[in-house]
């Protein structure tokens, strides 16, 4: 028999009663994209910008953004498409680069509990992005409530500032940052530290193992492979790791 | 609009919004209750954050001091305003902010 499984992190239970009591569930969504948000809006303005660059239109660049919604792959999509890759091989090595998404739903839901409602998952899902994806994860581990409504405002503001950016940069052009590299390295560790902040608030001494091993795979990984292959790799390795140290 | 672009964006958008949607939908994660499969849910998540830090961190790490000290300080800084406030959000902005400071401090 296998033991019960083990939480992310007991919740706080002072953080639960102040948070849930006193914020509605989609602007409590809204407010905990903001930091995705600020770390969005340079990377998608960047992503606009090397789009016209590569030779395509504002709105090509806006319709990457609006319907494939996935960044590294997004930039490698130019890549591919400006250098002549026949489609299928370049929308195929894109879906690979994303099958790591497979795992959030289920670790989310999980985390979520049994009676979590997936009513409105067809929609709200669209946007669990791998910083949705942690901020929610993160949320969860802190012992907030799961909701559908906190899903819509963490993926809207998450996406509409995605989306935003990539418009911005379409229309700007390059250059527009450069003048003021402190702000653009500011906002360019707005996702490093966004990851670490969340790593932090789910760490515990059971998960040392896990993290330790993904990180250290992740590196072997993105060396020997490429960074989509060492995420990939990282990502299961440490999973792996959690599953079999009991 | 580029035909080919379009294919692409159609083809990668409808295969993220299956691996993003469908595993939810079906609540995969019911059909992994006490078995390895919950323990590999488990312990997917903190394997993912920490894997998505390393990715994101690794093209910023530099043998140069000068480029690295920015590094340092953000995540000094994110390490610091999480112990005393247990806020990501605090966290992430003065992490973001520490480091644009050490940028335009090195000039």
């Amino acid at each position: 028999m296998t033991d019960p499984p083990e939480p992310i992190r007991p919740p706080d239970l002072a953080q639960v009663g102040r948070d849930d009591r006193s914020r509605r569930p989609f602007p409590a969504g809204l407010a905990a994209s903001l930091p995705i948000v600020m770390g969005y809006l340079p990377i998608a303005f960047s992503f606009g910008v090397a789009a016209t660059r590569s030779g395509f239109s504002g709105i090509e660049a806006f319709a990457l953004s609006l319907i494939v919604y996935a960044g590294a792959s997004q930039f490698l999509a130019l890549v591919l498409l400006a250098s002549g890759a026949p489609v299928l091989v370049t929308a195929f090595t894109l879906i690979a680069m994303n099958l790591r998404h497979v795992l959030y739903g289920p670790t989310l839901m999980r985390q979520a509990g049994a009676a979590a409602a997936t009513r409105h998952a067809w929609a709200w899902a669209w946007g669990l992005t791998d910083e949705v994806f942690g901020q929610a994860l993160g949320e969860l581990a802190r012992g907030r409530r799961f909701s559908e409504p906190y899903m819509f405002g963490l993926g809207l503001g998450a996406y509409a500032s995605w989306l935003a950016g990539t418009a911005a940069g379409a229309l700007a052009g390059g250059g527009a940052l450069e003048a003021w590299p402190a702000v653009s390295a500011g906002l360019g560790f707005m996702l490093p530290a966004l990851f670490l902040a969340l790593l932090l608030s789910m760490l515990g001494r059971r998960q040392v193992p896990v993290i330790a091993v993904a990180g250290a795979v992740t590196v072997a990984g993105t060396l020997a492979l490429s960074a989509a292959g060492g995420i990939l790799l990282g990502m299961l390795a440490g999973a792996v790791a959690g599953m079999v140290r009991r | 609009m580029n035909a080919e672009l379009l294919a692409v964006a159609l083809l990668a958008g409808a295969a993220n919004w299956a691996f993003r949607a469908l595993p939810v939908i079906a609540r995969a994660d019911r059909l992994a209750a006490g078995g390895w499969l919950e323990r590999f849910l488990s312990a997917t998540g903190p394997a993912a954050i920490a894997t998505l830090f390393v990715a994101a961190i690794l093209p910023a790490l530099s043998a140069d001091v000068v480029r690295l000290l920015p590094v340092i300080t953000g995540t000094l800084a994110v390490l610091g305003s999480f112990y005393r406030s247990r806020s990501v959000a605090l966290a992430t902005l003065a992490g973001a902010l520490a480091h644009g400071a050490t940028v335009w401090a090195l000039g």
